[in-house]
């Protein structure tokens, strides 16, 4: 039986042990007893077993009141125990389910809200609204808000990239950023590449569209006319003797109705008609912009500009790294140069305002190794974010290293209270483009909107997190106002947790950059402009 | 083998209930073995994956908390040759030998984590805010001790203090017979 000194003695190893203390004559130390000693392997067990025991109560209450420890008596739960066990077994059939379907990424669960934002009202001509509303161009669209259009034309552009010309008088319902239902009236559908999949629904019909350019009719006796301008779409009758989808594609069109699917009446004048270009007003939002190219490097600084000019004091400094190791870090980029992180290095550059509640975007390329660890997860971006009724929080963007809440190594952000996952799989030793669009809402009561584009394609939407974790009152001035790049980011300065990849042309666009303006930024690495958005 | 479509949807609802049950007690075995919090999160995170695989290889009625243990145990042989020791502290025969009083103690160790939590609600609100700031998701002693004010060295003396507490504890509400 072990004497009491000698539990002493192991208690204080196993101390060392876990708080990772640990001395190489301890090493040795405990190696000996666990090596000869069959009691001293219980010790140990039972020691390591409650530390894995705090470890779970720790993230399960985290900064929770003491009278929130949960009731005894919840035995048997999974990891998150009795808090969030609905949570745990959501998150389970997520991981089961891409373990039995790997190779098809899935999507991660999806909560739908009400009041989200899945559109905007971006340009428009000579617009006459009905139904006692009246939406001026800029203005956001919202789940399950409907459009009376009685007169003129309104460009909507979702936020999957999909963009509509609604033709007045006409009813648009917007479904999601997905998808939306004309009740009546005309439209042109314009799809970029990046959202294909984009759908419009009629009574009639439901157009999926494949990545072109497309035009419904849909009139009061319920029929709906489908004119395919430019590639290709697949168009399901809704209701009629024959509900097998039709691929078509361009110069073809169908009209369908309750009786079946029919040729299109005039077919050669629509055509006509809908293939001229009505020129739009353009709602003009000046977006500023700071860029770092991270290709022109002065000993630690790495320099900023706004796609043209300099911009001195946002120049960003590369931190924990000797002057001698500074050259290795430039690497081959996505354009020109790009900077490594290797584990232990970050960059700090001052952005007065970035922690206020501003609508901003976040936008650049990144490269993760396959066999990334995930400790390596944190942060490729962070910068920290107050707000008024959530508190003071860092908002993190890396990849997801929690198998529980979707998709390990798919594109993560988290912030106060809430939290966006992707859908593709970024550890792949390839480069991907990655924006983040981050919209505080103006009341300061709801959570932000944030959503997350990954190589131009919306995926994941921001969501609540679990209820736990605290927020900090004692912020250091240096977190504030700046953003960081390779580092977790705790209140007093960058904890230990480092980025591994590399980061090219970060920019941070002070609005909510629209789909186009995102994929303008991936495809030419420079804003696009009020003209170019009008020719597109 | 893969069962039938049929089957497959009854198979993943199984794995999902058991591994929600039992992911806290995989985790613990693992720690024992790798004691760094995101080592051992690795290799959770990596044995998961195998039991999602090799789910059709388990025997239903069997110990499902054993079989995952196996497929941890295998984990963190593989680590040991992929970081080349730098993640686990012991050699092999060490590491051999903890797994197997580990599995011993599972049942144990089970109990011990109830009765955990009667010890922590037992604790001052300032002690066990000590100790919970310490085992949050990305804390350390130093991020504990900033927050509890407290030196470096003395918070190192108190979570040592009160992990002692806890342990003695823990060892007497289950000689009591169970959590009172």
């Amino acid at each position: 039986m072990l004497s009491d000194k000698e539990i002493l003695e192991l208690n204080e190893l196993c101390n060392a042990l876990v708080d990772g203390a640990f001395t190489e004559a301890q090493r040795v130390r405990i190696a000996s007893w666990l090596s000869r000693s069959e009691e001293a392997r219980q010790f140990y067990v039972r020691a390591m077993a409650l530390s894995a025991s705090l470890c779970h109560y720790a993230t399960e209450m985290h900064a929770d009141e003491p009278d929130n420890i949960p009731a005894p008596g919840a035995r048997g739960r999974g990891w998150f125990g009795s808090v969030a066990a609905p949570l745990a077994a959501a998150a389970c059939v997520t991981m089961v389910f891409w373990v039995f379907n790997r190779g098809k990424p899935i999507e991660p669960l999806a909560e739908t809200r009400t009041d989200e934002v899945v559109a905007r009202l971006t340009a428009s001509k000579e617009c006459q609204w009905g139904g006692g509303a009246a939406f001026s161009p800029g203005v956001v669209l919202r789940r399950g808000q409907r459009l009376e259009l009685a007169k003129g034309f309104a460009e909507i552009t979702f936020d999957s990239g999909a963009q509509v010309v609604l033709e007045g008088p006409a009813t648009l319902d917007i479904t999601s950023a997905w998808d939306t239902t004309l009740r009546q009236g005309a439209l042109k559908a314009s799809v970029l590449p990046e959202a294909i999949g984009f759908s419009i629904n009629s009574e009639a019909v439901k157009v999926v569209d494949l990545g072109t350019e497309f035009t419904m009719i849909a009139d009061a006796g319920g029929a709906a006319d489908v004119l395919v301008l430019k590639g290709e779409v697949e168009a399901t009758p809704r209701r009629g003797p024959g509900l097998d989808s039709i691929l078509l594609r361009e110069n073809e069109s169908r009209r369908f109705e309750q009786s079946g699917v029919t040729d299109v009446r005039d077919r050669e004048q629509k055509f006509a008609r809908f293939n001229q270009r009505v020129p739009l007003e353009r709602f003009a939002r000046p977006v500023r912009y700071v860029h770092w190219s991270l290709d022109e490097r002065e000993g630690a600084w790495l320099k900023a500009d706004d796609f043209g000019a300099r911009l001195d004091r946002f120049d960003l400094r590369l931190e924990s790294v000797p002057e001698t190791k500074r050259a290795a870090l430039s690497v081959e980029g996505r354009s020109q140069s790009a900077l490594r992180f290797d584990g232990r290095i970050y960059a700090r550059a001052p952005f007065p305002g970035l922690s206020g509640n501003v609508v901003h975007t976040v936008a650049f390329w990144v490269k993760v190794s396959e066999d990334s660890q995930l400790s390596s997860a944190y942060a490729m971006v962070a910068w920290w974010a107050e707000n008024r009724q959530f508190g003071s929080r860092p908002v993190h963007i890396g990849w997801n290293r929690n198998p529980n809440e979707g998709t390990i190594g798919v594109l993560r952000t988290d912030y106060g209270r809430g939290f966006a996952l992707g859908a593709t799989p970024l550890r792949d030793g390839r480069w991907h483009h990655v924006a983040v669009v981050f919209v505080p809402r103006a009341d300061g009561a709801t959570l932000p909107e944030v959503k997350q584009y990954v190589d131009g394609r919306l995926e994941g939407e921001g969501r609540p997190s679990p209820p736990g974790g605290g927020f900090s009152t004692n912020v250091n001035e240096l977190v504030r106002d700046a953003v960081w790049l390779g580092c977790r980011l705790g209140e007093t300065g960058p904890k230990r947790e480092r980025f591994r990849g590399e980061l090219d042309e970060l920019c941070i666009g002070e609005g909510a950059l629209s789909p186009p303006e995102i994929v303008q930024l991936m495809k030419e690495n420079k804003p696009l402009t009020l003209e170019a958005a009008a020719q597109k | 083998m893969r069962p039938p479509p049929d089957n497959e949807t009854e198979s993943r609802k199984r794995l999902v209930s058991l591994m929600t049950r039992h992911q806290r007690q995989v985790f613990s075995y693992i720690y024992t073995l790798v004691p760094d919090r995101h080592d051992a999160e690795d290799i959770l995170q990596e044995t998961s994956l195998v039991i999602c695989e090799k789910f059709d290889d388990f025997e239903e009625g069997t110990d499902f908390v054993a079989w995952a243990c196996q497929i941890a145990y295998w984990r963190v042989r593989y680590a040991r040759q992929k970081f080349a020791r730098s993640k686990v502290v012991f050699n092999q025969e060490i590491v051999d030998a903890i797994a197997l009083t580990a599995s011993t103690l599972q049942k144990e160790t089970g109990d011990r984590h109830e009765a955990l939590l009667h010890c922590l609600r037992k604790l001052h609100p300032r002690d066990r805010e000590l100790l919970l700031t310490r085992y949050e998701p990305g804390s350390g002693v130093p991020e504990a001790a900033k927050r509890s004010g407290r030196s470096l060295e003395a918070a190192y003396k108190a979570l040592n203090r009160l992990r002692k507490l806890l342990f003695d504890c823990v060892t007497h509400q289950l000689a009591m017979g169970g959590p009172r």
